[in-house]
């Protein structure tokens, strides 16, 4: 007699691959569940454009050192490890910093240390400790993509809001017309500074634990 | 010593392989993009300096001079002389960095063929705090110093910035970000300009 409530696990990859790919996303989001990377959360969201900039490189760094550590994890010394995985990641970081500088120099400008400092980013180096030295490299790549989209994503809400209330503009396209020219817009300056990055992440994770709490 | 040398090979040939490879992709990402990164800086500085001296219709360079920064450091600055479309020179612009409120200013600034008039200067780069020491980068209180003469210039909290003198006012709220700016401009346009009159390059103004 076959037992339903426990699924042949062969049968069941695709829902262990999905789940390594949503988790990331929302329910262990690294920004608004872990309150992970926060430097650049709170650094390089003034405006939506730096925000996904910092978004894509962390996705690249995090794909590319978790496919590394996935595949030489049965070769890793215990006692070596955290230096692999930083030299792992500082190599990739290095590569999207030129890759940044070469093709987006405004927008490496912008970003300025914040991306080299992806190098010390907790969400990384978790990442690599707790999923890519132990799990396979399919599962890998996609708790990285997922991890990476979750942690984009919140970076882009968070500097959505903060670029509408500083300037009026989303994607530095005007949405709300301000007094500067003939509308009745005052833009909050304070937005654009760290006091706005602190208290518009507060609010944000206040709604998300209420959305939570209701969900559960 | 066999014994020992096996251990140490086996504990870290990971660790020496990969960073033999990592170095390798370092090195060749780096030698494949550092053209266009050299270029983006040559792009950029040009871009600067024609909106400085619009007239101007390219850019030579000079030289490197020696400059003793306000911390009493060596620097070097690179200078060009604008040159216009028949070929006469017209300005002379040079780079200078400093200390800024929050991190290093770098900008750079024309003035006039004989070193008599400033021309203006912007930044290349300054990571001032938004919303009020980065308030130095736009046009607005840029221009107070286009036209200004090049003699030491001073920082006032208050007056005319519409006043085209050596007397520039500060950015409100933004006092140190100000100075800064001045003092780079005062530090690298006295020692260039002694430096110049030296050389024979520009006459000594007598």
């Amino acid at each position: 007699m076959v037992n339903d409530s426990h699924p042949d696990p062969k049968n069941n990859i695709g829902g262990v691959h999905k789940q390594a790919f949503l988790a990331g996303i929302w329910r262990e989001n690294p920004v608004f569940r872990s309150l992970l990377g926060m430097c650049p959360t709170l650094a390089v969201t003034a405006a939506v454009r730096p925000a996904l900039t910092m978004g894509l490189c962390v996705i690249f760094v995090l794909t590319c050192s978790n496919l590394v550590v996935s595949l030489m994890r049965k070769c890793l010394k215990p006692h070596l490890r955290i230096l692999m995985f930083t030299l792992t990641i500082a190599t990739f970081v290095t590569v999207a910093d030129l890759f940044l500088k070469a093709f987006q120099p405004r927008m490496s400008e912008i970003l300025g240390p914040y991306v080299p400092l992806i190098i010390v980013n907790c969400i990384i180096i978790g990442r690599a400790e707790a999923c890519a030295s132990k799990k396979s490299v399919p599962l890998s790549i996609l708790d990285a993509l997922g991890t990476g989209l979750g942690f984009t994503l919140a970076l882009c809400v968070l500097a959505g809001i903060r670029e509408i209330l500083s300037t009026g503009a989303f994607f530095e396209i005007q949405v709300l017309p301000v007094q500067a020219q003939g509308g009745w817009f005052q833009p909050w300056a304070a937005m654009r500074m760290p006091v706005g990055a602190f208290i518009t992440l507060g609010l944000l994770l206040a709604a998300v634990n209420l959305l939570s709490a209701r969900k559960s | 010593m066999f014994p020992e040398i096996k251990h140490f090979v086996r504990q870290s040939w990971l660790l020496l392989v990969t960073s033999f490879c990592f170095g390798i992709l370092i090195a060749a990402t780096n030698s494949a993009l550092a053209p266009t990164i050299k270029q983006n800086k040559i792009n950029k500085l040009n871009e600067l300096m024609s909106g400085l001296v619009p007239e101007a219709a390219r850019f030579e360079l000079v030289g490197q001079f020696e400059v003793i920064t306000a911390k009493g450091a060596k620097a070097t600055s690179n200078i060009y002389k604008g040159l216009s479309k028949s070929g006469d020179s017209i300005c002379y612009s040079f780079n200078g960095q400093g200390s800024g409120f929050a991190d290093k200013i770098e900008l750079v600034a024309a003035v006039d063929k004989n070193f008599r008039q400033i021309a203006g200067f912007d930044c290349l780069s300054s990571n001032e705090t938004p919303g009020f020491g980065d308030r130095i980068k736009p046009l607005l209180w840029r221009r107070q110093f286009a036209g200004a003469p090049a003699v030491k210039l001073k920082l006032v909290k208050t007056g005319d910035p519409e006043k085209i003198d050596n007397e520039i006012v500060a950015v409100t709220g933004a006092t140190v970000s100000s100075q800064a700016v001045v003092n780079i401009i005062n530090n690298y346009l006295m020692q260039i300009k002694e430096q110049m009159q030296e050389k024979g390059l520009i006459s000594n103004g007598q």
